[in-house]
């Protein structure tokens, strides 16, 4: 059964997102304007219609391009084939507002097709890097939640979105990062932004773990890398935004997409989102307090949103500076160095000591970015509900590598419930009410949580039964009773109240997580370093996605990294034989990527 | 999720002792999902069948008993036996609660949320009763880890997906009390077993099909001893129930003098040979046949007769009555003499061998036979024939073939009810993932064919299995180029011809298996 088993789960897969698409989308039948539908429908038919010099000026009013240039090269490809099969879906002007079935088929296709070609891989290739050493019946499962992530499925293939395609390349560039291959990484990362400007909310947390990575490879090897990185970065972003720029465009040409993409002039927030600024709006209303200031809420947003992610940016430098020192204090006693060279039967020189120790930051990374876009959640201006999924997706990247029931499953488990949750508003009014049931029923069996039988013994456990027992409570409540005409808001404020202390929690928790993960990687030592994979294997086995789950949440990582030290150094020689074959492996991958 | 989570535990396992109907965390799993599954299909494309339905709704709730079978108000009128009109009565019920419009007789084609939602959720409760029925059949001390399989893969079966939960019936409700029937039958409780199946005649008799089976059965098994002797008052008693059932069903429609319209509405005499979209039959293959002979005549100049009506028929398409051009027609009575004399053949060795194995081999030939050259018969019967036969395709590996065999035609023949695209990749997916779960039973059972003439046939057969790929791809493509043209028939009319002949195979296989299963009996 096992070859039949990751291409069944990719088709079970395919097959609740497809039926998703047989719901409704967003905007279906409310003219003039219609939804994002309409809007992704609209990008097609300017892009295909017109140069792209005129694809960030075209009639604004009327859903304008505001995603940075991959996704409105995305938008042609589509164009081109609806135009194709039929070219009054995608006629200009003329076409606005179709609703079609075909037409509808057609454009969830697109949907399916990018999801398809860019996310799945991508998560296969996540756990194929990241939890390569775990049992592949456990890779399975890892990838059929993953697959399934009710929140994503719901906003992509039901309220109509190419998230996916974001988060997708985001992926890809931190598989690559496990893999060492930290230049196609940095592309990787910039065609995500280059998609969606949304995947800035990561972008603190990869631009330090890379800077970080620097620090740690000393000022040789860290600083050529400085440079490669810079430079692929810049021609990345040059590659996506050649069409603006000299000499296919005035050197002004840049500033239509910049002022559609980072549009400064909107407010604090639209609708009601589950972050700090709508939640304590609820007290303190920002806007009547500052109108005519604004500026002064937007500079307060964004000094949060700094603050907000300071830890997960902090522990990632503190961590490249600190095992940096661990390894000069390694190299400099001759005694370690030299029982090292005896294992490893070869003068391990400094250079291969650094190029084998690429993943000592890695198990942070997750954490990190969870922080960070979590941070951008809660405190940015102008955050859509939508945006939940940023944090999401690192945090269900650690949900997939913790084992059942434990700390990190359980704050995956209530963050994914929650997220959907959160919304709800946004979903109901899509029509989207059936859908938005079964895939959270169908997820939670999957990951085994159900809460009919919460468990009560630590505090994610009580929150958990808390939040779902408010949830229960408000679908209930909306279904039972009418929102009084004076507040036709309460349903959607009521649910901010709950959604986003839960997510706030969840940063709070992303922080203190990274702070244990980041302590134990400094404070390993020496030989802690030589053998990263083993270092916090736990039961994991040496993977990464096992050493971010196998950090115990009980014990104290201090004993447990002096158990695993001691450890480290009585193991028998045919232990020691295998740990070097795989840091042979790990240094031949580090050459032929070629740092 | 740790490794150990998903793994069926022997704790989990139901034991002996327990009670059939504890589910473990694995069946709640499926359970829940596929439930899940099925609330995500309310969107989809429905037939004119839901109309049906909720018209039967409305006529229940809003009219008197004695309106029920006259009244005409939609064009879908009643015409499924009492049990049923009662069933849709009951369900009428809460569904004035919750959208009383639903109800109403006169609010033809609504198509609210509310009544899309309150009918498809009805499909999937009522579905509990087939769960019922195969959860008992898993919790035989008997079973082999097979034969649960195929029981549980009865509850998922992709007829069921897309007859019910998409297309729009009842099914899987009547055939839970059809199982039930069986199930009894396997726990030698004969009387329980024939009563049940006389309350799902009065459900919906197309059951008909499988009646001969019962009644044989029956009359051997339980009314003689086994040695031949008459038991008199076993007859009695199961003749008082069967008489009991059908006068609680008909009895007040008899007292209102109803009785001949009430069969007229079940028995309309007044259609063809072949459904719109022929099922894949003998008469689908003859009716192909009598075209390629026409077209021979017509290229040779043969002085053969031609039935002019025949030949105008076959440009037409395929609506309406067939008439053959070159070909005898078929009149209802040699479809109903030939459908006796064959069932004649597997009903004389089921009162000689009155085993259970034998009586669900002979049902499920009887419901073959009446698919095969019955008159008027939809492609939907196939269930008939595919839903016992699940039940004893784990006796051999070439019991299990012939299941093969007959599935894959038999669902592939089912595809053409759902031809809204969206729902046609539904449905291709879903049977596909279905046919992967069924692999590992293939692989216990399998066989080496031994001689030279099975070896040919194995071959052949993987031939036609491997051609459905090539008739898939043939019909997405094939109108995507000729749109607009006459020839959109044409892929309806090759599937229709490709799935007979793998359900000719399946019935030659299952009719010698279950000839030979007698011959070695005896």
């Amino acid at each position: 059964m096992k070859a039949y088993a990751v291409p069944t789960a990719v088709a079970a897969s395919f097959l609740v997102k497809w039926c998703i698409g047989l719901g409704s989308y967003s905007g279906q039948g409310t003219p003039p304007m219609y939804g994002d539908y309409e809007a992704q429908r609209h990008w097609m038919e300017l892009t295909i219609h017109l140069p792209p010099r005129k694809w960030y000026t075209y009639d604004l009013q009327y859903w304008g391009l505001d995603y940075p240039p991959l996704t409105a090269y995305v938008s042609w490809i589509c164009g081109q084939v609806g135009a194709l099969v039929n070219p009054a879906w995608v006629a200009l002007d003329s076409s606005r507002g179709i609703e079609t079935p075909e037409s509808k088929l057609f454009m969830r296709s697109t949907v399916m097709f990018f999801d398809t070609l860019i996310y799945v891989p991508a998560l296969y290739y996540f756990i194929k890097t990241w939890q390569d050493s775990r049992s592949s019946r456990t890779q399975h499962v890892a990838l059929l939640i993953l697959l399934l992530q009710p929140a994503l499925l719901l906003i992509d293939n039901g309220h109509f979105q190419y998230n996916s395609v974001m988060l997708g390349l985001t992926l890809f560039a931190l598989s690559s990062f496990a893999k060492g291959q930290d230049l196609v990484g940095a592309a990787f990362f910039v065609l995500s932004l280059g998609f969606k400007q949304m995947a800035l909310y990561y972008a603190p947390a990869i631009g330090t773990y890379l800077l970080g990575k620097c620090i740690y490879l000393g000022p040789v090897h860290g600083t050529r890398l400085f440079v490669r990185l810079a430079a692929v970065t810049t021609l990345t972003f040059a590659l996506l935004f050649a069409p603006f720029l000299p000499p296919f465009a005035p050197v002004s040409g840049i500033l239509d997409p910049l002022s559609r993409i980072f549009p400064f002039n909107r407010g604090l927030f639209e609708d009601k989102v589950a972050n700090f600024w709508c939640l304590t709006n609820v007290a303190i209303k920002w806007k009547q307090l500052f109108a005519g200031r604004e500026h002064i809420l937007v500079r307060a947003s964004a000094a949060f949103t700094i603050l907000g992610f300071a830890p997960a940016v902090a522990g990632l430098a503190w961590g490249a500076y600190k095992t940096r020192l661990s390894l000069v204090a390694a190299e400099s006693a001759p005694a370690v160095q030299q029982e090292k060279e005896k294992e490893e039967g070869r003068g391990g020189g400094s250079v291969l000591a650094d190029k084998r120790t690429q993943t000592a930051l890695l198990p942070l990374l997750p954490y990190a970015l969870l922080t960070s876009a979590m941070s951008f959640f809660l405190f940015s201006f102008q955050v859509h509900e939508k945006t939940i999924l940023l944090p999401l997706m690192p945090l269900m990247l650690l949900l997939s590598g913790a084992s059942h029931g434990g700390e990190v499953w359980a704050w995956g488990v209530l963050g994914a419930n929650v997220g959907a949750f959160s919304m709800w508003p946004l979903l109901k009014r899509d029509g989207l009410g059936m859908e938005y049931m079964a895939t959270l029923a169908i997820w939670n069996r999957l990951v085994g949580f159900s809460p009919l039988s919460p468990k009560l013994d630590s505090f994610v456990g009580i929150l958990s039964f808390a939040a779902h027992t408010g949830m229960f409570a408000l679908h209930f409540l909306e279904l039972i009773f009418a929102a009084p005409a004076r507040y036709p808001d309460l349903f959607p404020v009521l649910n901010v109240l709950l959604s986003a202390p839960v997510f706030g929690l969840i940063w709070i928790w992303s922080i203190k997580r990274g702070i244990q993960v980041g302590w134990a990687l400094g404070g390993l030592g020496p030989s802690a370093i030589s053998t990263p994979s083993n270092s916090v294997g736990g039961g994991g086995g040496g993977s990464v996605g096992g050493d971010i789950d196998g950090m115990p949440g009980q014990t104290s990582p201090v004993i447990g990294s002096l158990r695993r030290d001691a450890g480290v150094r009585t193991t028998s020689m045919s232990s020691t034989m295998g740990r070097t074959e795989r840091k042979r492996r790990t240094s031949t991958r580090a050459e032929s990527v070629g740092l | 999720m740790s490794e150990n989570d998903k793994l069926p535990q022997p704790s989990q396992l139901p034991s002996d002792k327990s009670i059939w109907w504890s589910l473990s965390r694995s069946e709640i799993d499926l359970l829940v999902i596929a439930t899940a599954f099925k609330a995500l299909l309310f969107s989809a494309y429905r037939s004119t069948d839901f109309e049906v339905h909720r018209n039967w709704l409305a006529i229940t709730y809003s009219l008197p008993i004695s309106q029920w079978y006259y009244d005409t108000t939609s064009e879908w009128t009643l015409d499924y036996p009492p049990f049923f009109a009662l069933f849709e009565k009951i369900m009428s019920i809460p569904a004035a609660l919750v959208d009383e419009n639903i109800v109403k007789v006169n609010n033809l084609n609504y198509d609210a949320w509310s009544v899309i939602a309150f009918q498809r959720t009805s499909v999937i409760l009522t579905e509990v009763a087939l769960g019922v029925a195969l959860l008992r059949f898993t919790r035989a001390p008997s079973a082999t880890s097979q034969q649960r399989t195929l029981a549980a893969s009865l509850f998922f079966h992709p007829g069921f997906l897309i007859i019910d939960h998409v297309h729009f019936q009842y099914n899987g409700f009547m055939f839970g009390l059809l199982v039930y029937s069986i199930f009894m039958a396997h726990e030698g409780r004969k009387l329980a077993s024939g009563v049940f199946f006389a309350i799902l005649l009065n459900f919906k008799h197309i059951y008909m099909y499988l009646a001969p089976a019962y009644f044989v059965w029956l009359l051997r098994a339980y009314c003689m001893t086994p040695s031949g002797a008459i038991q008199p008052k076993n007859f009695v008693v199961l003749a008082n129930a069967v008489i009991a059932i059908f006068l609680v069903s008909l009895g007040p429609f008899i007292l209102m003098g109803q009785l001949p319209q009430l069969l007229s509405r079940l028995f309309p005499f007044t259609r063809g040979l072949n459904h719109a979209y022929w099922a894949p039959n003998a008469w689908a293959l003859l009716t192909v046949a009598d075209r390629v002979l026409l077209q021979v005549v017509r290229s040779a100049k043969l002085s053969v007769s031609l039935n002019h009506m025949g030949v105008a028929s076959t440009s037409r398409g395929l609506v309406g009555d067939t008439v053959f051009a070159v070909v005898p027609n078929i009149k209802p009575s040699y479809t109903f003499v030939i459908t006796v004399a064959l069932q004649a053949l597997f009903l004389i060795k089921l009162w000689r061998l009155p085993s259970y194995r034998s009586f669900v081999t002979a049902l499920t030939l009887c419901g073959y036979v009446s698919f095969m050259f019955g008159w008027h018969v939809h492609e939907k019967a196939i269930l008939l024939v595919l839903v016992p036969l699940s039940l004893v395709a784990s006796e051999s590996y070439a019991h299990f073939r012939t299941f093969v065999i007959a599935s894959v035609s038999g669902i592939f023949s089912l595809f053409p009810l759902l031809f809204t695209p969206t729902e046609a990749g539904v449905e291709l997916l879903y049977t596909l993932m279905w046919g992967v779960a069924l692999i590992p039973i293939h692989r216990q059972l399998y066989q080496f064919p031994t001689s030279a003439p099975t070896v040919i046939l194995e071959v052949v057969e993987n031939a036609y299995l491997a051609g459905f790929i090539f008739l898939q791809v043939f019909v997405t493509l094939f109108p995507i180029f000729t749109r607009g043209t006459s020839l959109e028939f044409l892929p309806l009319m090759i599937t229709s011809v490709y799935c007979a002949l793998g359900q000719v195979l399946a019935f030659l296989r299952l009719s010698a298996l279950y000839l030979q299963q007698v011959a070695e009996q005896a």
